[in-house]
């Protein structure tokens, strides 16, 4: 099972922080007061975003949880490419139907499986071997975007004002 | 492991057997830090390692949630511009 290396890191955190210095210079105020609960919740939902959109763009189209996650920050985002999405689309209708036999073979696992598909981006059109494949490479990389996170916000709140 | 899952693609009625998801889940369980650090010679069952998962996921998902709160609010306090310089070279070193 193919895990992340750490030049996924690398590059995440890179491109991570890129995105908040332009979030930041878009968002700054002259005075601390003047940002609101509102406006620090909005840029949350930004920042959030970012994290999982530089994740996606660093994994690239390698995976296909990465590139289901694309697909939906895009849309998210108001972005729609719309070739993109129809070429998807053709592949999506032949895997939706290979899924739907394959879901009738499920029986006693199905509720954790079900619930699985619904957490990792793309997860509804993948067979089971695929899914926990997905899945593996998915939790790998999401534990490295929370660590960088982590230590960026360490770094900051590490700094007295 | 690909081309066990095209022939499964193409032949509509090759089964997944149990035995290949019950691999794939064990090999699962090892990224699971609550079954990883659990100390027991019995084998975790496979849905108990689905809910795990599915249970870590969210858990992550909410970390991120808070995570990006609280870099809104550092984003908002800071005033140099010099600190978010020192911040990101420090971490790029």
């Amino acid at each position: 099972m193919k895990t992340p290396s750490n030049s996924i890191k690398r590059r995440f955190a890179l491109k991570f922080l890129r995105t908040l210095v332009r979030i930041r210079k878009s968002t700054h105020q002259p005075s601390p007061s003047q940002s609101s609960t509102w406006e620090i919740r909005r840029r949350a939902q930004r920042i959030k975003l970012a994290a999982y959109s530089s994740m996606a763009r660093t994994v690239g189209s390698k995976r296909a949880w990465s590139r289901a996650l694309t697909m939906k920050l895009r849309a998210a985002m108001g972005n729609r490419p719309w070739s993109m999405i129809k070429q998807e689309s053709k592949k999506m209708t032949r895997r939706k139907l290979i899924a739907k036999r394959k879901r009738h073979m499920e029986k006693d696992l199905n509720s954790g499986v079900q619930e699985l598909r619904r957490l990792v981006p793309g997860g509804q059109w993948m067979d089971p071997l695929s899914l926990m494949q997905e899945t593996a490479h998915f939790l790998r990389c999401l534990e490295t975007q929370v660590r960088v996170m982590r230590s960026i916000v360490a770094e900051g709140e590490g700094f007295p004002c | 492991m690909s081309s066990r899952r095209s022939r499964s693609r193409q032949s509509g009625n090759s089964r997944i057997t149990e035995d290949q998801i019950a691999d794939l889940v064990s090999k699962l369980q090892q990224l699971i830090p609550e079954i990883r650090n659990r100390r027991s010679d019995k084998q975790v069952s496979a849905s108990k390692v689905l809910q795990e998962t599915c249970n870590y996921i969210r858990s992550l998902h909410r970390e991120v949630d808070d995570l990006s709160q609280r870099l809104s609010e550092l984003l908002a306090s800071s005033d140099t511009d010099s600190d978010q310089a020192a911040i990101i070279r420090s971490l790029l070193m």
